[in-house]
């Protein structure tokens, strides 16, 4: 998912060229990637590092890119209805996340797509718990939650509180709008 | 049996049933679900059920719902068609008994997102055992993969294309050979080379059909090792056309792979050669012709070349001749073979022998620089005594020098002392040097002659100095061309040809060596001659003895009179030379060619013979192999006697038969002495 999202983010906001610069430099020969289909781990590092040298941006900025753009592209380009139909407002979808993973886990197994837990429901914030077995794609939480209070119109602060390479057991992030981000 | 004794309140119920109505004995709507009731605006409590829904069936008109029909199909699922909205609901049909409900579960059939949202629904408003969503979510991922599958497929429809027309419009043969050695695809330049097809050759044996006889084993080697995996394996093919014209092509040949990496057939690109080859072929034609003309102009050059050696041959005794006769008179007429001469008439005979020995050395000089010229300079070489050389070199112009008085001095280093050259030539770069020294340095001047070894570079340097007028640093490098004076108030002023610095320089490059000059005007001149030197080698075998038995005085053989033949067609040379050797006490007899001289020496038995080479009727070389061939004159000393100075000229004289041989004009004391020397030879045998 987050491979096809970084070669639509190249391909539009780059180039084509960029793309294949990008695809060559991490030694990649996949012609075009097609969601939903299980790719090595290696090869999403790989696109990200090479990204990163052709783009001349921080591996964080290309995460948090791909993310943002997942959600409000190639999600919505694929899912767009049913990303919508998993609620009415933002926060009705931060709270159906964990359930559509659950969905999407037992659906494509193959993806081991990560866990979203919810906690701290409040009627303008609520802390989003991310446990996955792959490390340093904490900012494409990040980008992805931005993406969908875009998606939804509603301006918000994403802050991440926990950081699982600084040694807790899972990221965390806490999701303000409303009044919580007027305090 | 019965169920969980479970009692469920209603907002239980309906969360897990948010669909969920139920129908009376009457059939009438008696209680729905929440989101069914926002969802279907049509349905309300106790409204008829026929009002609400009509019944959907497979291939017939939808049916008004009634009690029989329900309890008749009641394990069936049904399906429900809203009157009022596009919904539909998939059900199942629970039925009570007291009081007698009909209850139906279920949820709407959705089969996207899109009509999903058409129905007012959210995935929340399904119970989370309704595995509707995960269908909706199935469908929607399936359908998004497929999207991205078809993109991929149209991207790579799109290569194959681009792929497909490279290969149709290269300008080169490109066709793929299958397992079987049969035609897969054959490119539209295959197609216009040869004449065949696509359609013609797809399926058909390429080797068999479309390669020529004299190519098709090479071809079937060529396919077995790309099949086998070798790569780029190169081949030159002669292929069949349709109208049979010759195509020659270099053919390239790889394996290609499926996606298992297994070799699937052999892929050929292709080079036509044929223009290439015909170009071949004729350019090998032209450096054949190219190369036989060159011969002939070679062979015309090297006819040329000896022409030009004939030439200066027949200058040379054409010039000698002339002068032979001028040297030997004037020395004749010196020694006073003719009668007493007066002082006028003595210092004019000095006057014509001075030039005489000038012309002489002109013609020398010429001859050498033409030789060099020519690659027939050979050297004889020895470890000649460089000090001995210098030494003769000095005694040679010392004369000269002495007359201006210029004082003259010698230094040689003990160790420069041997070196391997060419003494004759050595000596004439050394008498050439010191002669210009003299020409060129003014009365009460000074001449030395130093030689330095120089082990760094290896080399001997041979300086010689003067304090004479000196060269101007433009004049110098005009020094060594040929009859080159630097100018003409100078030819007036020192007789010369301007041929001796430049013999000097050919004749130290042909050692090996270089020349150097150092000059200032009006302060003198410095030439330097370094000739290849070894120090390892500077020895010198000791000389051996000279022969003292040469040194017969000319009376002790005069005395007793020997008669000598002079053979030559030029009747001064006969007079000249039988003049003096009659002063001689010899006595001489004639013969004009070589036939005379064969019948003379029959007749008359002389004791030497002085054979002339070029003569009329019979020439001296003939002349002398007959008079060999006779044993009675096996061992008459016959001396060469020709104006002929070449190379070869002595080799020729002698394996005819002839002592020696001597080149014209010979000093006429030379000439005595070496007549005395083969009387003397003999006498000691």
């Amino acid at each position: 998912m987050i491979n096809k999202s970084i070669e639509d983010l190249v391909t539009i906001n780059f180039g084509a060229d960029k793309w294949e610069a990008i695809k060559a430099k991490a030694g990649i020969k996949v012609e075009a990637f097609v969601s939903n289909e299980s790719y090595p781990d290696e090869m999403t590092y790989g696109l990200v590092g090479a990204a990163t040298e052709v783009l001349g941006l921080s591996v964080s900025q290309v995460l948090f890119a791909f993310g943002e753009f997942w959600v409000l592209h190639t999600a919505n380009k694929g899912y767009g209805d049913l990303l919508k139909s998993a609620g009415r407002t933002m926060p009705e979808f931060l709270d159906y996340l964990p359930l559509f993973h659950t969905r999407v886990a037992l659906i494509f197994p193959n993806l081991k797509p990560p866990r979203f837990e919810c906690s701290d429901r409040h009627p303008d914030r609520i802390t989003m718990h991310y446990f996955s077995p792959r490390p340093g794609l904490s900012a494409v939480v990040s980008g992805m939650l931005s993406g969908v209070a875009k998606l939804y119109e509603t301006p918000a602060e994403i802050t991440q509180t926990q950081f699982k390479d600084k040694g807790a057991d899972h990221d965390e992030f806490l999701v303000c709008w409303g009044d919580s981000i007027k305090k | 049996m019965t169920g969980p004794q479970t009692k469920l309140d209603r907002e239980q119920f309906a969360e897990l049933f948010p669909f969920h109505f139920v129908v009376d004995r009457e059939m009438r709507i008696i209680d729905a679900g929440d989101v069914l009731l926002r969802i279907c605006p049509g349905i309300t409590i106790g409204s008829p059920l026929a009002n609400a829904f009509s019944l959907f069936l497979l291939a017939s008109p939808t049916l008004h719902i009634d009690r029989e029909y329900l309890i008749k199909h009641k394990s069936t699922l049904f399906v429900f068609k809203s009157s009022s909205s596009d919904l539909m609901l998939r059900l199942q049909l629970v039925i009570l008994g007291d009081p007698e409900r009909y209850i139906f579960l279920g949820s709407p059939w959705v089969r996207n997102p899109t009509e999903l949202k058409a129905l007012h629904l959210v995935l929340k408003d399904f119970a989370l055992h309704d595995s509707t969503v995960d269908l909706l979510q199935l469908v929607q991922t399936t359908s998004t993969s497929l999207h991205d599958a078809k993109q991929l497929a149209l991207r790579l429809e799109l290569n194959r294309n681009e792929l497909k027309e490279l290969v149709d419009t290269a300008n080169a043969p490109i066709l793929t050979i299958d397992l079987l050695g049969k035609v897969r695809d054959w490119n539209q330049t295959t197609e216009r080379l040869t004449g065949f097809s696509k359609a013609d050759a797809v399926g058909k044996q390429f080797v068999e059909d479309f390669v020529n006889e004299e190519s098709q084993q090479g071809v079937r080697k060529l396919l077995d090792g790309s099949l086998e995996g070798v790569k780029n394996a190169r081949l030159e093919v002669m292929l069949n056309t349709r109208d049979d014209r010759k195509l020659l092509v270099i053919f390239s040949a790889s394996p290609r792979h499926d996606a298992l990496g297994k070799v699937t057939a052999a892929i050929l690109v292709g080079h036509d050669i044929t223009e290439l080859d015909e170009y071949r072929t004729t350019l090998e034609n032209r450096v054949a012709d190219r190369t036989s003309e060159l011969s002939l102009a070679n062979a015309e050059l090297s006819r040329v070349m000896r022409s030009k050696d004939d030439f200066l041959s027949a200058m040379s005794h054409e010039l000698r001749t002339p002068l032979n006769a001028i040297l030997g008179l004037s020395e004749s007429l010196c020694e006073g073979v003719y009668g007493g001469l007066t002082d006028r008439q003595s210092k004019s005979i000095n006057t014509i022998a001075e030039s005489g020995h000038h012309l002489l050395s002109l013609i020398n000089d010429l001859l050498d620089i033409a030789k060099i010229g020519a690659g027939k300079m050979d050297l004889d070489w020895t470890n000649s005594n460089l000090e001995d050389a210098c030494k003769s070199s000095m005694r040679f112009i010392s004369g000269l020098a002495s007359k201006k008085k210029i004082s003259v001095s010698l230094f040689t280093d003990p160790i420069a002392s041997i070196i391997h050259a060419d003494q004759r030539r050595l000596k004439q770069i050394l008498v050439n040097l010191l002669s210009n020294a003299v020409k060129f340095t003014p009365e009460g001047g000074h001449i030395s002659l130093q030689t330095r070894s120089n082990p760094e570079r290896n080399a001997i340097e041979i300086s010689v100095t003067d304090s004479g007028i000196g060269i101007s640093n433009s004049d110098i490098e005009r020094l060594f061309r040929p009859f080159t004076q630097l100018d003409s108030k100078l030819s007036r002023q020192y007789a010369g040809t301007g041929l001796g610095l430049s013999l000097v320089l050919r004749l130290a490059e042909l050692h090996g060596g270089s020349i150097e000059v150092k000059s200032e005007l009006g302060k003198g001149s410095c030439f330097t001659v370094s000739l290849p030197w070894s120090e390892s080698k500077s020895h010198f075998p000791q000389a051996a003895p000279a022969h003292k038995d040469l040194d017969i005085s000319t009376d002790q053989v005069a005395a007793k009179g020997p008669l000598i033949l002079l053979v030559d067609d030029n009747e001064i040379n006969l007079s000249t030379v039988g003049d003096y050797l009659r002063a001689q006490d010899f006595c001489v007899i004639f013969a004009r060619n070589g036939l005379e001289a064969i019948q003379v020496v029959r007749d008359r038995k002389p004791q030497l013979v002085l054979m002339d080479i070029q003569m009329p009727v019979m020439d001296g070389i003939d002349a002398i192999s007959i008079l060999r061939a006779d044993p009675t004159f096996a061992s008459l000393p016959i001396l060469a006697l020709t104006s002929r100075a070449m190379v070869g000229d002595r080799e020729r004289c002698i394996q005819a038969g002839a002592n020696d041989y001597l080149s014209k004009p010979v000093q006429l004391k030379q000439l005595t002495h070496a007549i005395l020397s083969h009387f003397n030879h003999l006498k000691i045998k």
